[in-house]
């Protein structure tokens, strides 16, 4: 990936340019020190002068009017802020005519910024206070103030917090006056510019250091980079939060998220003052010292999917090449690219009108739909269908180009979503709520209602990533989660009115992806590569869990490494350093999946005897234990020498009915209450008591004898023996209640449950009698 | 010689009998003094034009030696300037360089990770044949 810079030759300022914003995608505003704003037109290559300000205003910063206000969208930007070094800030109206300008600062006003929805803008002055005022310009308080001046100010994601600069420091404050304020040393000079973004959360600052950081929200460290010839005098976040931009003399830089530089440009500019991408994230912009305005985009994106290599080659232009037989195909499109996917045999690529989809088999006739709004800021593909999210909503399309649906919730905002809070399955849809981090709402993707009763999931902690599996039933759908804690999480998506049980699978992740053709988990666990080659086992058996673990070390991909994706047997992992490091993984995980998945047990078996792997033997134990394949499971657990395990399927096996034998499975699985559930439901009363008693469960085996007025004195019998075993007294006073009426005899409590057990039998018996005679 | 009355009264005649009041060598004399006089002031003329078309020379001369000591000086500074630019120049392709190294060190681990996975794949495709 790298930028492509131009320059218009005629046109320039004469003075040094200060600020520049876009409107649209291919219109931006420029201001100078020799007073004049310059619109500059992308498609016509023109560059008019819109007006000549007064000579006593010197334009510092300027910053449009957010489009979307109150979920409202506007469909052009219409007006804007200047700030100036002559204390005042000036709302000016597209064609230049100053609305109204405000004595704000004493000293230059530095910074400029409305908040996201445009309900409020900050100020922030040469005199170190900083303002912030209302939409039409009226003085709502003063924020802060300090001895020194504020370089640049930013505003947080939901528009309740400031980043602002104090000399070398950071500060974040938020709005409401008691609330914390978090301030730290941030570089080693004057901080110049900084930049927050809505979407990643992250900080970006660069500074007379020569340096630019990049920073959590809680202030910490992610990435400092080496120290430049000049100072950084500014940079900018790409509106989806994938990208940044850096500026220094006579330097352009591009850099990823996570810090490591994609590509450098020297251009003959100066200093690039001011850096602004456009809202579909396609185009750059630098204020240069020197007059010119620099104009730059992104060519070279790359993208890979099995034997496919796809580049961006110019702004209009893909090629594809096929690595197989070094086939390469051409694609051209009407308009610019703005975002592009490729997944699952298929390329999905926006332009700012269209949506082409490409299967790759036929890279000649793609299925074209038009775009309801041009800026598509995110595409996700799943087996069956795909999502695009733009700013007005979210929707998920067949690759037949089908509107499938497009699921809402209250207070969605979908131009903060990305890949880690969304995620697609071929039938099911996740989203993590913003407003509330510990909220996932779950979404059918075919009718775009949500799933169950239309409760979100909810989790104890801020949720941080989210990754649905993408194959099996879709009954089976899992959702991993990892949150605050970098703490690991698996839970069913459709689990028929239960809660939502959250099973902790890992510590530490980092990164985790689910893999494209198999419920195979991947992820980076402290400094271990681990592969969950069956997550699932902890619904079924949570001891088995550890069992089906692969881990290797992970040295290798050194510190936060970024999972890409997991496809067949390949993980790919993009290092801190930017370079890309694959891992395979044993193919054998994903055929016992594909084997257990269409109940062929026995090649199962076979391909588990071949491959003599204990994890292997594991994962087979956890998939025949969830589909009841109790002789499967048997010889599985044979198999890694769980020899107690073994027994009691065995004596699963030997339950006299079916009802009896479904409630010790769920036993096995550790569900006692729906074990007792199902015992009850066929009336099986005393299988249920005695469940209670073997798990020494008192309480309950005695409410239900009670309740169904049946074995009380079974219960109270096996209670005294208990007790006589360990040498204790009787102080649960309810048993104390019942043990003064009831006598206990052994030899006829015997004879009763003899008596239940061959009842059992016989209905059984009959039953299956009557199911044959049905036949 | 008589006295020539017309002497005493200062009156003459020259050669050509016409009156006159100098005396005709006095006359001469002053002719000659003319003459001189009139070659005199001839060669003052010629000789300012000299001069005058020297000081031009010289001028010329100074004015020319003034452009070319400028533009010695601007060489000059040229010169260090050209230094300097090619530092900066030299600056611009280290960092270049240095950028390009690091892609090139991407690249490296990525092919390293590649071989890895090859050399895995090997093994395990070995593996498979022989048990089987």
């Amino acid at each position: 990936m790298r930028l492509k810079t131009s320059l218009f030759k005629e046109t320039k300022h004469r003075e040094l340019v200060s600020c520049v914003g876009w409107t649209t995608a291919d219109e931006l505003y420029s201001c100078s020190e020799d007073h004049q704003i310059i619109k500059w037109n992308l498609l016509s290559n023109e560059a008019t002068v819109v007006v000549k300000l007064q000579d006593d205003i010197y334009p510092i910063d300027l910053h449009w009017f957010p489009k979307t206000t109150g979920g409202k969208k506007q469909a052009l930007a219409e007006s804007f802020v200047l700030t100036s070094t002559d204390g005042k800030f000036h709302l000016a109206t597209k064609t230049g005519r100053l609305e109204k300008s405000v004595e704000a600062h004493r000293g230059a006003v530095l910074a400029g910024r409305w908040n996201y929805d445009g309900t409020a803008l900050i100020t922030a002055g040469e005199d170190g206070q900083i303002k912030i005022w209302s939409k039409s310009g009226m003085l709502r308080s003063t924020l802060a103030q300090q001895g020194s001046p504020v370089y640049s100010v930013a505003w947080a994601p939901d528009s309740d917090r400031i980043l602002y600069t104090s000399g070398r420091q950071l500060i974040i404050k938020p709005l409401q006056p008691s609330s914390k304020v978090l301030q730290w040393k941030a570089h080693d000079g004057i901080i110049l510019k900084v930049d927050w973004n809505s979407v990643n959360d992250l900080i970006l600052s660069g500074g007379e250091d020569c340096k630019y950081k990049v920073w959590d929200s809680y202030g910490r460290l992610l990435y400092s980079s080496s120290s430049h010839d000049y100072p950084i005098t500014s940079v900018a976040w790409s509106p989806d939060g994938e990208l940044f931009a850096v500026g220094s003399f006579n330097t352009l830089r591009l850099c990823d998220k996570t810090g490591w530089s994609y590509a450098l440009e020297k251009p003959n500019t100066g200093s690039v003052f001011s850096l602004a991408w456009s809202a579909d994230g396609t185009q750059l912009a630098g204020a240069c010292g020197n007059g010119q305005v620099i104009f730059a985009h992104i060519v070279e994106q790359r993208w890979e999917w099995r034997n496919f290599e796809i580049t961006l080659t110019k702004r209009r232009t893909m090629q594809v090449r096929n690595v197989l037989n070094d086939a390469v195909d051409v694609l051209e499109f009407r308009d610019r690219v703005i975002k592009a996917s490729l997944a699952y045999s298929h390329l999905v690529v926006a332009t700012s009108l269209q949506c082409y989809v490409y299967s790759v088999k036929n890279w000649n006739t793609p299925l074209i739909f038009e775009l309801k709004e041009g800026t598509v800021s995110l595409i996700l593909q799943a087996e069956r269908h795909f999502l695009l999210v733009d700013g007005g909503g979210i929707y998920v399309f067949s690759y037949e180009g089908r509107l499938v649906s497009s699921p809402k919730f209250p207070g969605m905002r979908t131009d903060i979503l990305n890949s880690q809070t969304v995620a697609l399955s071929s039938d099911t849809l996740a989203v993590r709520d913003k407003t509330d981090e510990k909220v996932i709402y779950l979404f059918d993707a075919q009718t775009g209602k949500a799933i169950g009763d239309g409760k979100p999931l909810t989790h104890k902690m801020e949720v941080m990533e989210i990754a649905l599996d993408q194959c099996g039933p879709s009954n089976d759908r899992k959702i991993a989660l990892i949150d605050k804690n970098r703490d690991l999480y698996l839970t069913s998506v459709r689990c028929l009115g239960r809660e939502h049980g959250l099973n902790k699978i890992g510590t530490m992740v980092h990164t985790m992806a689910w893999n494209d053709s198999a419920n195979i988990l991947c992820g980076i666990q402290d400094s271990q590569f681990t592969v969950w080659y069956y997550p699932g086992a902890v619904f079924v058996d949570k001891d088995l869990l550890p069992k089906t673990l692969f881990n290797k070390d992970g040295s290798e991909f050194s510190h936060t490494p970024q999972i890409l994706n997991y496809v067949g047997t390949q993980v790919t992992v993009r290092k801190a350093d930017g370079s890309l490091v694959y891992s395979a993984v044993s193919p054998y995980p994903a055929l016992l999946h594909d084997y257990a998945s269409s109940a062929r047990w026995e090649d199962a078996v076979r391909l588990c005897r071949f491959a003599k792997d204990q994890t292997l033997w594991a994962c087979l134990a956890g998939m025949a234990m969830a589909s009841r394949e109790l002789t499967t499971a048997e010889v599985a657990y044979a198999a890694i020498g769980e020899v107690d395990k073994v027994q009691y399927i065995n004596s699963i096996k030997e339950q006299p009915s079916k009802e009896s034998s479904v409630a010790h499975i769920l036993l096995f699985s550790g569900h006692v209450q729906e074990a007792e559930a199902t015992l009850l439901q066929a009336g099986l009363i005393y299988q249920a008591i005695q469940v209670h008693i073997n798990l020494y469960n008192w309480d309950r085996a005695l409410e239900l004898a009670v309740k169904h007025k049946t074995h009380v004195d079974t219960v109270l019998a096996y209670r005294q023996k208990f007790l006589q075993d360990f040498g204790k007294k009787e102080t649960n006073k309810r048993f104390l209640q019942y043990a003064e009426g009831v006598e206990v005899d052994w030899e006829k409590i015997q004879a009763k449950i003899e008596m239940e057990l061959t009842k059992e039998r016989e209905g059984a018996a009959t039953q299956s009698v009557r199911s044959s005679v049905r036949r | 010689m008589a006295k020539d009355p017309l002497a005493e009264a200062g009156l003459h005649f020259d050669e050509l009998n016409k009156l006159r009041v100098l005396e005709p060598e006095v006359r001469q004399k002053t002719v000659e003094l003319k003459e001189e006089c009139k070659d005199f002031v001839d060669k003052v003329g010629q000789f300012q034009k000299i001069v005058g078309g020297l000081i031009d020379l010289v001028d010329e001369l100074a004015k020319e030696a003034e452009t070319e000591k400028m533009k010695a000086i601007g060489a000059r500074n040229l010169l260090k300037s050209v230094a300097k630019q090619r530092e900066a120049q030299q600056q611009q392709l280290q960092a270049l360089i240095a950028e390009k190294k690091m892609q090139l060190e991407r690249y490296r681990i990525e092919y390293e990770a590649l071989s890895k996975v090859e050399v895995e794949q090997n093994e395990f495709i070995d593996q498979f044949i022989l048990q089987k």
